[in-house]
């Protein structure tokens, strides 16, 4: 039993990883509260389960949920965050609200509120160390590891990333060091879109789908966003598995309606010894 | 034709001005610097040159074209580079990222092996993060990078203000060796006399104005520079 739940805190935990990744990723380089990274998780979804009843397959869902959500997040991006940059968090915070309100409505409109689920084959778990595993949830985790480790190889192994990493640890260095912030912030705004494309798509095929799962989301992703400390990326996603996995297996104890407050009160436990977050400074992605 | 003209310089951050009209040069090969007391405008010089003040007017040429309304990427890419007085790298970045990350250099992969030859003590560190640095190893590593573009001015603010008094003696060392690299200097200091010590001009600033301006040697002899600007010889 505590098994089973700790590989579908696992996945679980991946998801809000993928999700946290996308939030810490603005907040430590664009330096506000993206509130609209839960939606943008919504719209891969949708776009995931569109091309996976066209063609059944996952790769090709994966690929269009993140080509989906990456042009939602840049959007989002040059036509309202780029047009409202230096004004205060708070201006910011509010706009990236109403842009999670845009895209929720946008959604709700095109496919309405009812709950649509991806048609996957059943198939019998796979016994591991005495341990039954759904191979999809093997899949998802499969799908999660190559998404994180193309986000670490971007930010640590490319130009584009380092340059993202300098902007978040000094933007008036940055500047002074010939790096073009326009450049910056797309590559940003791209790569947290698609970190959270691959999470909605990934909760989309554990749950179901429908306009208000990413917004329903946001709050955790926040939480492992601050629990990792905020703006690291690898802090994001291993706070993203420690709430993942508290959660579920807490839910034989605490039920399931309470896993979630469950969850940040682990947070909150950790926030009291180390008020910076696992990994944190309080500022700037490392 | 000086290769720095700065003329009837004015601006600040606000409102108020800073900078009350500033007329200085610094030449091809020399090491100006820039004294005064807290407050005198000399670091809001230095962003101004670099295109880092909100709001300047007068005017700024570099080899006799006017930059003042240039943006910062231009002035880097005509040659002017900067080190600021704190947050002068990139603490998460290891050290070779730090020279990495700079853009628009010409065979980058060339001049990081020169700069870390030219730097032995970065050369072994260069895995490292630069925020694990001594405060003497990351003023290398910022010149290193402010060097990376191979720029033919440096404007540096407040370079010995973070060291370890020990470590002053070998950085004023390092910014004297810098025009033997055809690199022109624009220095602001507290440590004015020893800055002076290995500079060939300097000026005192004092209400955003040009009080005294002068060979080095001269104004280290200068009774009046002494007594209100530069402290007697043996002080900071």
């Amino acid at each position: 039993m505590f098994g089973a739940l700790l590989v579908a805190g696992i996945v679980h935990g991946l998801i809000i990883g993928l999700a946290a990744l996308a939030v810490t990723l603005v907040f430590g380089i664009a330096r506000f509260p993206n509130a609209a990274a839960g939606d943008t998780m919504t719209a891969g979804a949708y776009a995931g389960l569109l091309a996976h009843q066209a063609s059944g397959s996952l790769a090709l869902a994966g690929g269009a949920a993140v080509a989906a959500s990456g042009a939602v997040s840049l959007l989002g991006y040059l036509l309202v965050f780029r047009p409202l940059a230096r004004r205060p968090v708070a201006s910011l915070l509010v706009a990236a609200i109403g842009v999670a309100f845009v895209i929720r409505a946008v959604l709700g409109l095109i496919f309405g509120h009812q709950q649509q689920v991806f048609q996957v084959p059943l198939a019998w778990p796979i016994e591991f160390m005495g341990l039954r595993i759904p191979p999809m949830d093997i899949t998802l985790a499969t799908v999660a590891a190559c998404a994180l480790a193309a986000a670490f190889g971007v930010l640590h192994l490319t130009s584009i990333g380092r340059q993202m990493r300098a902007v978040a640890d000094d933007p008036d260095l940055a500047r002074v060091s010939g790096i073009r912030p326009l450049r910056v912030m797309i590559a940003l705004w791209l790569l947290a879109g698609a970190a959270a494309g691959i999470a909605g798509l990934m909760l989309g095929v554990k749950t179901v789908v429908s306009p208000e799962m990413g917004w329903e989301g946001l709050l955790t992703a926040f939480a492992a966003a601050i629990l990792g400390g905020i703006g690291s990326p690898a802090g994001a996603v291993l706070a993203g598995l420690l709430l993942g996995i508290a959660q579920e297996v807490s839910t034989p104890y605490v039920g399931f309606t309470y896993k979630i407050a469950l969850a940040f009160v682990v947070m909150l436990a950790v926030l009291l010894v180390r008020p910076r977050g696992l990994f944190g400074r309080m500022e700037g992605v490392r | 034709m000086s290769l720095l003209e700065i003329a009837h310089l004015t601006g600040g951050y606000g409102e108020t001005d800073i900078l009350n009209g500033i007329d200085l040069t610094v030449e091809q090969g020399e090491i100006l610097t820039v004294a005064g007391t807290n407050g005198a405008g000399k670091s809001t010089l230095a962003k101004a040159v670099m295109g880092l003040l909100p709001r300047a007017s007068g005017r700024i040429a570099l080899d006799g074209t006017d930059i003042l309304a240039e943006p910062v990427e231009r002035r880097l890419a005509l040659g002017i580079a900067y080190v600021p007085q704190v947050g002068n790298v990139f603490a998460s970045l290891s050290v070779l990222e730090n020279l990495q990350v700079v853009q628009g250099v010409r065979d980058a992969k060339a001049r990081i092996a020169e700069l870390l030859d030219a730097f032995p003590a970065l050369s072994e560190r260069r895995r490292a993060r630069a925020g694990s640095l001594s405060g003497g190893e990351r003023q290398q590593l910022a010149f290193a990078r402010a060097l990376m573009a191979r720029p033919r001015l440096m404007i540096l603010d407040e370079p010995t203000a973070a060291l370890a008094p020990a470590r002053v003696v070998e950085s004023f060392e390092r910014i004297r060796a810098l025009p033997a690299l055809g690199v022109s200097v624009l220095m602001v200091e507290q440590r004015a006399r020893q800055a002076l010590s290995v500079s060939d001009r300097g000026c005192i600033l004092d209400g955003g104005k040009v009080a005294m301006l002068g060979a080095a040697a001269g104004l280290l002899a200068d009774e009046r520079a002494a007594a209100l600007y530069l402290g007697r010889a043996g002080g900071a």
